[in-house]
């Protein structure tokens, strides 16, 4: 290599700023290559930079935000998304971005009420219980009321996860949920451990979706299932234009009057544009080792659920 | 990530780690793992932080929750020592 330079160092050290803009290039590649942040261009390290600012500016109002913005429909993806994954008690899942909370709560409900069911299923079947059984069964109940379910709520955001963790505190939720601070690219998370892996409205923000994934599989068990639920593609070209108009026109004005902050939605509105559409999402996912991938469009394509299992 | 190194300068500098608030979920110990190598780490009760011994980095408990993220990981001073060794 030095010998390659042979003829050019002399050349260089006549021409300092040739020398300096060259010094300029190489740090500007070792901060990363270019992508995006909404429709600017930037480099991956600046990217992840300021995603940490928007979230960390809009994390005590995002549930507020989040209702009114989707007019509360947000609720109701969330709840299918759950629904889609019918977890049984027992059930490990990690939810990655999970911030504030909302895909780890309904888990919890979920799994909690299909445990109640079971157990009332458990008596009525068995006509003649002495009490010593029946009040031995609602000691299950009450000692593992998840019967061994549990949930890692994983964010590279602190201040998504203080939210979050007191919301837990507010509503009630302890048992069988955790927070740990980590980076979807770099889960801090050992192989084949989780039964479930979600992403809600997370993947759209990490810098390096291709290393999300590939993170996704490695923590998932073999049989396990990855579910992501993210901004979409809307195909209709008249509700396309509606929810551009939406979109462009008044969710940063709601961010602005919410939340002081028209900036952080007005990049939320870019990127969500910028996003893979489901089929090249897709592809992204089957890329990672995923098998059976596919989507369910919600509202038209407004949100889609994509789904892949690990064999 | 300036963000993130600030933030995990303001704990690391003073070389305390965790230490103040709640202790770790135990139920997270089976899960958790160091996010660069992948390999096992000990939790430090007293410090309050998961620490990897092979890599001579530990990553601080606060409140209760992991911090993960590897800027955030403070040298131990096993890694300093062996550093000045060298």
């Amino acid at each position: 290599a030095a010998a390659g330079l042979g003829p050019a160092r002399p050349f260089l050290a006549r021409r300092p700023g040739a020398l300096r803009a060259l010094l300029g290039l190489a740090r500007g590649l070792a901060a990363g290559p270019q992508t995006h942040f909404g429709f600017q261009n930037v480099s991956e390290e600046e990217r992840r930079e300021k995603i940490y600012q928007v979230f960390e500016n809009v994390a005590e109002k995002y549930d507020v935000m989040n209702d009114s913005m989707t007019l509360g429909i947000h609720r109701v993806w969330k709840d299918i998304l759950v629904h889609k994954m019918n977890p049984s008690p027992g059930t490990l899942l990690v939810d990655v971005a999970g911030g504030t909370g909302d895909i780890a709560f309904r888990f919890i409900n979920y799994v909690r009420s299909v445990r109640e069911r079971q157990l009332q299923q458990k008596l009525k079947r068995h006509q003649n219980l002495s009490w010593q059984e029946i009040s031995k069964s609602y000691e299950e109940e009450r000692v593992k009321p998840l019967g061994d379910s549990q949930v890692v709520v994983c964010d590279i955001n602190k201040e998504m996860l203080k939210v979050g963790k007191q919301r837990a505190q507010h509503l009630g939720y302890s048992e069988g949920l955790s927070w740990v601070l980590g980076n979807a690219e770099e889960l801090p998370f050992d192989d084949d451990k989780f039964d479930v892996y979600t992403i809600a409205f997370g993947i759209r923000n990490v810098t390096r979706i291709d290393l999300a994934l590939q993170e996704a599989y490695r923590v998932l068990k073999p049989g396990g299932r990855f579910l992501c639920l993210e901004f979409s593609h809307v195909s209709n070209p008249l509700l396309s234009r509606l929810y551009d108009l939406y979109s462009f026109q008044v969710i940063p004005v709601l961010g602005e009057i919410i939340a002081g902050d028209w900036k952080s939605y007005q990049y939320l509105v870019e990127s969500i544009r910028r996003f893979p559409p489901q089929e090249e999402l897709k592809e992204m996912i089957e890329d990672a080792g995923f098998f059976k991938v596919d989507y369910q469009n919600l509202s038209s394509g407004i949100v889609a659920i994509h789904s892949g299992f690990k064999l | 990530a300036a963000a993130l190194r600030r933030a995990a300068g303001s704990r690391g500098a003073g070389g305390q780690g965790g230490g103040q608030g709640p202790g770790l979920e135990p139920s997270l110990l089976r899960f958790l793992v160091c996010p660069l190598s992948k390999r096992p780490l000990r939790y430090d009760e007293s410090a309050n932080e998961l620490v990897n011994e092979e890599l001579g980095i530990a990553y601080p408990v606060i409140d209760g929750i992991p911090n993960m993220i590897p800027e955030a990981a403070r040298r131990t001073q096993k890694q300093a020592e062996a550093v000045k060794e060298t």
